[in-house]
């Protein structure tokens, strides 16, 4: 039973790997039903899959392909000119194939689907122009029709049968297969004698054929024509070679596993190009450092090709995709009565396969729409001077750090007037909006939900979804759709989307104490502004930006960010841009660019408005990802609020001191000996007291903010941050902007002065100093009401 | 001689089924202190119980659902069990762990106030949790009862499950 299984998997495979390129030869065939080759080709896809079948007891497909081999063996031999009927039958017998496939894939069986309808139209097809044969072949077809519709019929017994039974329908079904092969036998010499009696007549012309082809081909090379097909005989043992020795199957999980550990693998060299960064920093000059950084250097640079080497084994060429359409085409339009060329160009590029999957259906609607809107129906393009024919151009090519995919028509072009008035009717967009849309924005109008330009509803579009789900699929996959359009000329749309969806390069912006990633994509530029830059219209904000207006959101708004930190006097604007709407998004720094994995938050988190998803940094702590779709939308609901916030600030520190322990004073000192030195000299006021071993310490004392401080001891030279850095920091926070903090120092230099003064000290005083001095220093600054004093 | 092999069988049978009989009737707990209360979830949901480390703030959340964290690449949301419960905000202390439980595929990380001990109660020991909880909205399994108080077993399912 296993090896039954293997090998109907191997069978499975190969099939549909064989009816992928089944589609398109067929479609060329249409155009060249001469060609040989060809043929040859979709001959052998019937032929094999007819053998395979039968093999494996799929009777129905075996009855089913077993016609389309003998029509196909009827062209080959030039005894049957594939018209566009005879073809649309050819098609649809295909069509069941696949059905047929899936079928027995889904439950190893292919019972269930009704071919006799499609087998007496691939006869009456034979029949139809082989008028000397039909007397022969058709009671053939008739005496294998019956036991094989019985035998199908019995199918889906097989699994409740015990085994003597079973054993006893196998002996059933061999003699019935004997009993066939001898009718078969029999009809074909049957045939052969009667072929023999045409012999003078029939073989003639059918060897004529390859003879008058080859010479044909070889005059013709020359031409344009047969390009193609040279390029597609030459691809054709290209392609055997390959799937023969160079490749293996891999299943596709243990990929996104490597993928997974790559991704962590990319965390982990960001982490070590930082400690590197500190580690240059703290040992600068050290002969180490070099040999540490060449180290780096390398282990970054694996790392990055091992990212692209491991990418691109996940790519598939998105000709995958491709090959459906000229099908998709060529039924289109004889559905809608039009002429309609597809043109396919660089189905070679290349795409991560999570997106090849999700492409698809975007791509269909897009075509779908060319052919019904797009696309004139003959008589009007003859009117208008264009050629009967429609062309639809579909191309992929690389650009960057993406793929381009166009979809280009020269049909009647989007119709501005039409496109506006359209969604006014329908209640998009009010009538101010449409005054002030430009062209494209009134393009980017059918995305937009419930829109629909076809006046009737067909079978094909027109039911007003399609379009905005194109838009929300290409966007979920970070892609932006462009489109543009002439009247009469034709429209052009490109869908550009990433390349691979777990790896993305992003914008690293800071907002107050919090870091938020922005994907590089959708970042057109960035600009630095002062606060006075900013207007407010209509209660938003907006700034000019060269000759546009831009309006402005602060992410801290979005985000609900709390304003702990003082917003100094610039801010930075990051411009998103998605397709034509752009969003000024106000920052308070730009940390900088970044390679980032992207992680999702998983069950419990997931789905929250404007965030992405998460990233791990190389410090090991976690940063978001902006959703800047969310965000654009988000927007719109946010209320302008100012960037100078600054009145409300340090007041509240000014509460009534009622007694001496009221005041609190921290005293940060990397030594014991010194911090209990000073403590001393102030324990005697009754004054509440803080110890604090570094400045790091002191920080998150300040930012607990258990205590009210009114003022700060502290050493310059101290572990992990000194005094200095330690100042600038306090002088961030909007509540302590104005703490008293005073330097005590051993370090008496007046460059160490103007620095104290320089980060925020208010007072230097320099050790050794009496207890008294620093009790009145202190005194002075926490404004110490003197009938505390004992 | 097979006689004797089948006498070793069915002892050593009988000691594997006593012993089976004996982990059966008792639940093993991890216990833990929020605000007064003592509360228990069943030490196989657990995966571990680390010491608290920076976490970073998630937007238009409830509250009680502090932010996510790094857990060895892999990012975990981090709930307060405090706020969770009604309780007020209480700063990390020295005692303040994060617990990481799992339930199929759904992790998290719980902030609780302080550890107390491993528990093995036996199942006729707990109760069903109390009445005036409804029904399915409880994360109550039941009430474990030891000699000198009382635990309240958490669902852990329910605990991970999405309710905002």
């Amino acid at each position: 039973m296993d090896e039954f299984q293997e090998i109907l998997q191997d069978f499975l495979v190969e099939s549909f790997e064989l009816i992928e390129q089944l589609d398109q030869d067929l479609v060329e065939l249409e155009n060249r039903p001469e060609d040989l080759e060809l043929l040859n080709r979709i001959f052998r896809v019937a032929h094999t899959v007819k053998g395979a079948s039968s093999f494996l007891n799929f009777d129905v497909l075996t009855h089913l392909t077993h016609h389309m081999e003998d029509v196909l063996n009827r062209a080959r031999h030039g005894e049957l000119i594939i018209s566009a009927d005879i073809m649309d039958v050819i098609l649809e017998s295909i069509d069941l194939m696949k059905a047929l496939l899936n079928t027995i894939r889904d439950t190893s069986s292919d019972s269930g689907i009704d071919v006799a309808a499609c087998v007496s139209r691939l006869d009456k097809c034979v029949g139809g122009s082989g008028k000397v044969e039909t007397p022969v072949a058709q009671p053939a077809v008739v005496i294998e029709d019956k036991p094989l519709e019985e035998v199908s019929k019995d199918e889906p017994d097989y699994d409740n049968m015990n085994p003597d039974e079973l054993e006893a329908e196998i002996e059933r079904l061999l003699k019935v297969r004997q009993s066939e092969d001898q009718a078969k036998r029999e009809a074909k010499s049957k045939s052969a004698d009667d072929e023999d009696d045409f012999e003078d007549e029939e073989i003639k012309p059918v060897s004529k054929a390859p003879v008058m082809v080859a010479p044909k081909r070889a005059t013709a090379s020359a031409n344009h024509d047969s390009d193609s097909s040279d390029d597609a005989r030459a691809a054709a043992p290209a392609k055997k070679q390959t799937t023969v020795e160079q490749t293996i199957r891999v299943d596709v999980k243990r990929l996104d596993h490597l993928m997974n550990l790559i991704g962590e693998l990319v965390l982990a060299k960001n982490r070590l190009i930082k400690i590197n960064d500190d580690v240059e920093e703290r040992y600068e000059g050290e002969s180490f450092l070099e040999e540490l950084n060449q180290v780096v250097s390398i282990v970054s640079l694996v790392t990055t090709d091992l990212q692209i080497a491991v990418m691109k084994t996940r790519m598939l060429p998105i000709g995958k995709v491709f090959n459906k359409f000229p099908r998709m085409i060529r039924d289109l339009s004889r559905e809608l009565n039009k002429k309609i060329e597809l043109e396919i160009y660089g189905e070679e590029t290349e795409l991560d396969k999570s997106i090849v999957e999700e492409v698809g259906d975007p791509l269909v609607h897009i075509i779908r729409n060319s052919c019904d809107h797009g696309i004139e129906i003959p008589q009007i393009r003859l009117e208008q001077g264009k050629s009967e024919t429609g062309t639809i151009k579909l191309k992929a090519y690389n650009e960057g750090n993406q793929i381009v995919i166009q979809i280009d028509d020269d049909g009647k072009g989007l119709d501005v007037d039409m496109l506006k008035n359209k969604s006014l009717e329908k209640g998009i967009i009010t009538e101010k909006e449409a005054d002030n849309m430009s062209d494209k924005e009134a393009f980017n109008l059918i995305f937009k939900p419930g829109f629909s330009t076809a006046t009737s509803v067909t079978n094909v579009s027109g039911r007003g979804v399609g379009m905005d789900v194109v838009k929300t699929n290409i966007e979920k996959l970070n892609g932006i759709i462009d489109i543009d359009s002439e009247i009469g000329v034709g429209t052009s749309m490109k869908l550009k989307i990433p390349l691979t969806l777990a790896i993305i390069q992003a914008l690293l912006v800071g907002v107050q104490e919090e870091h938020y990633a922005i994907p590089l994509a959708s970042v057109l530029e960035t600009v630095r502004i002062s606060k006075d830059e900013v207007y407010t219209v209509e209660g938003r904000s907006v700034m000019r930006l060269r000759e546009d207006v831009l309006s402005l959101v602060h992410i801290g708004d979005i985000f609900e960010v709390e304003r702990i930190l003082d917003s100094s006097e610039y801010a930075y604007v990051v411009v998103l841009g998605l397709g034509t709407s752009k969003l000024g998004l106000i920052v308070d720094t730009l940390v900088g660019q970044e390679e980032i994995v992207i992680k999702s938050l998983g069950e419990f988190l997931k789905g929250i408005n404007g965030i992405a998803g998460a990233t791990i940094r190389g410090d090991g702590g976690v940063t978001l990802i902006v959703d800047v779709i969310a965000i654009m939308d988000m927007a719109k609901h946010v209320k302008a609020t100012k960037l100078a916030d600054s009145s409300s600030d340090a007041a509240m520190l000014t509460n009534e001191k009622k007694k001496a322990s009221d005041y609190t004073v921290m005293i940060v000192d990397d030594s014991k000996t010194d911090r209990t030195i000073m403590r001393k000299a102030l324990e005697p006021l009754g004054v509440t007291l803080v110890e604090a071993g570094d400045g790091q310490e002191a920080l998150s004392i300040l930012k607990q903010g258990d205590h009210n401080f009114d003022a700060m001891l502290v050493d310059i030279e101290m572990p992990r941050m000194d005094g200095y850095s330690l100042a600038t920091e306090i002088k961030k926070y909007n509540r302590y902007k104005n703490l008293p903090l005073i330097a005590v120092t051993s370090r008496t230099g007046k460059s160490d002065r103007m620095r104290g003064v320089e980060s925020g000290m208010v007072e230097y005083i320099t050790k050794p100093y009496s207890a008294d001095y620093l009790s009145s220093v202190v005194q002075r600054n926490v404004n110490f009401k003197s009938e505390f004093l004992k | 001689m097979s006689d004797k092999l089948k006498e070793i069988m069915s002892k050593q049978n009988k000691k594997h089924d006593e012993k089976v009989g004996h982990s059966d009737d008792v639940v093993q707990l991890v216990g833990f202190i929020i605000g007064d209360e003592e509360y228990a979830v069943p030490i196989l949901a657990i995966q571990e119980i680390i010491k608290p480390f920076p976490w970073t703030r998630v937007p238009q959340v409830p509250k009680y659902v502090v932010g996510v964290f790094n857990m060895r690449g892999a990012v975990i949301p981090l709930i307060d069990l405090r706020l969770k419960f009604g309780l007020s905000p209480k700063k990390h202390g020295e005692e303040t762990r994060f617990i990481v439980m799992r339930h199929g595929d759904d992790v998290a990380g719980f902030v609780i106030d302080r550890l107390t001990m491993a528990l093995r109660i036996k199942k006729s020991d707990i109760g069903p949790a109390p009445d005036t909880t409804n029904g399915d909205e409880t994360a109550i399994d039941g009430v474990g009862k030891q000699a000198d108080r009382i635990i309240t077993i958490l669902k852990v399912n329910r605990l991970l499950q999405r309710d905002f």
